[in-house]
């Protein structure tokens, strides 16, 4: 084996001759299987997350005496405390609302068939009106 | 015409830099992407316009379009929704969650039903629940 490289006394030129011919090829192959891998198991969703206080439910701790009740059809139409809100200037509505009393709660009540994105899109809308304690409560049908 | 004859190839393709370059690509998924447990069916969660992420990651209750609920991988009826996170919170939270949960639902599924769940939870002990959304894209 070492018969050529008889000239050198610590087999140096050979060893490095050698290592040359290690083939990259399953290198590569491990590479590009760990890369699909990962390219394939891993998500990239940027997630957001609500605090969503208990949902009320009628009677449950007495305070929602005072508290705003918010209710929404699943035709879209909002009401306020029993009054119709245009859904374009339900956060004014809101902010008018919350500056009446200090340390407003909000409840939110879907009606039958409301979508999630719409109860979340009322809860967006609370927060921007200056509302912290805004919750969902069950309303009356649909469900179960 | 008279075409150059195109060169010859060279006795064995330089593979270095294609070794780079997948190797880059590699520790850019690695650190950028999140390994996250699969949902157990399919949902889109709904946007929103909140600035919080989520910090912690308790145990996870899904909710279906068609109102189904799971709690991990395993999909489960309300009731053994209930017995589950209560066995759960009973044995310490195994995953140091305490008494926090995540919810993750599809923006189709139904409110009510959705509210339902988070009553179940209340029920079975839990004291917090985060509901999981994506970013808004267009304010």
């Amino acid at each position: 084996m070492n018969q050529r490289s008889s000239a050198s006394p610590l087999n140096l030129r050979s060893n490095t001759r050698r290592r040359a011919t290690i083939s990259l090829t399953p290198l590569i192959d491990v590479v590009f299987i760990l890369l699909v891998f990962f390219m394939l198991a891993s998500s990239f969703l940027d997630w957001r997350a609500i605090d969503l206080q208990a949902p009320a439910t009628a009677g449950s701790d007495g305070g929602e005496t005072g508290a705003l009740l918010l209710r929404v059809s699943r035709d879209g139409g909002l009401d306020l405390n029993g009054r119709p809100v245009e859904p374009d200037r339900l956060v004014a509505s809101l902010r008018r609302a919350a500056e009446q009393r200090q340390d407003a709660r909000l409840l939110i009540q879907p009606g039958a068939g409301v979508a999630m994105q719409r109860a979340v899109d009322l809860l967006d809308a609370a927060r921007r009106a200056g509302i912290e304690r805004a919750q969902l409560l069950r309303g009356a049908g649909g469900g179960g | 015409m008279k075409l150059s004859r195109p060169p010859k190839p060279p006795e064995q393709e330089n593979v270095i830099p294609l070794i780079n370059v997948v190797f880059l690509l590699l520790i850019f998924f690695m650190l950028a992407g999140k390994l996250g447990q699969t949902d157990p069916f399919e949902l889109t969660p709904p946007d929103s316009q909140s600035e919080r992420a989520p910090t912690d990651r308790p145990a996870t209750v899904y909710v279906g379009t068609d109102g189904r609920t799971a709690l991990g991988q395993e999909v489960l009826s309300l009731t053994a929704l209930e017995q589950a996170i209560r066995g759960r919170l009973e044995n310490g939270g195994a995953d140091g969650g305490g008494g926090a949960v995540r919810l993750k639902t599809d923006r189709g599924a139904e409110a009510n039903r959705v509210i339902d769940v988070m009553d179940t939870l209340r029920r079975a002990g839990v004291e917090r629940v985060t509901l999981l959304t994506t970013v808004r894209e267009n304010q």
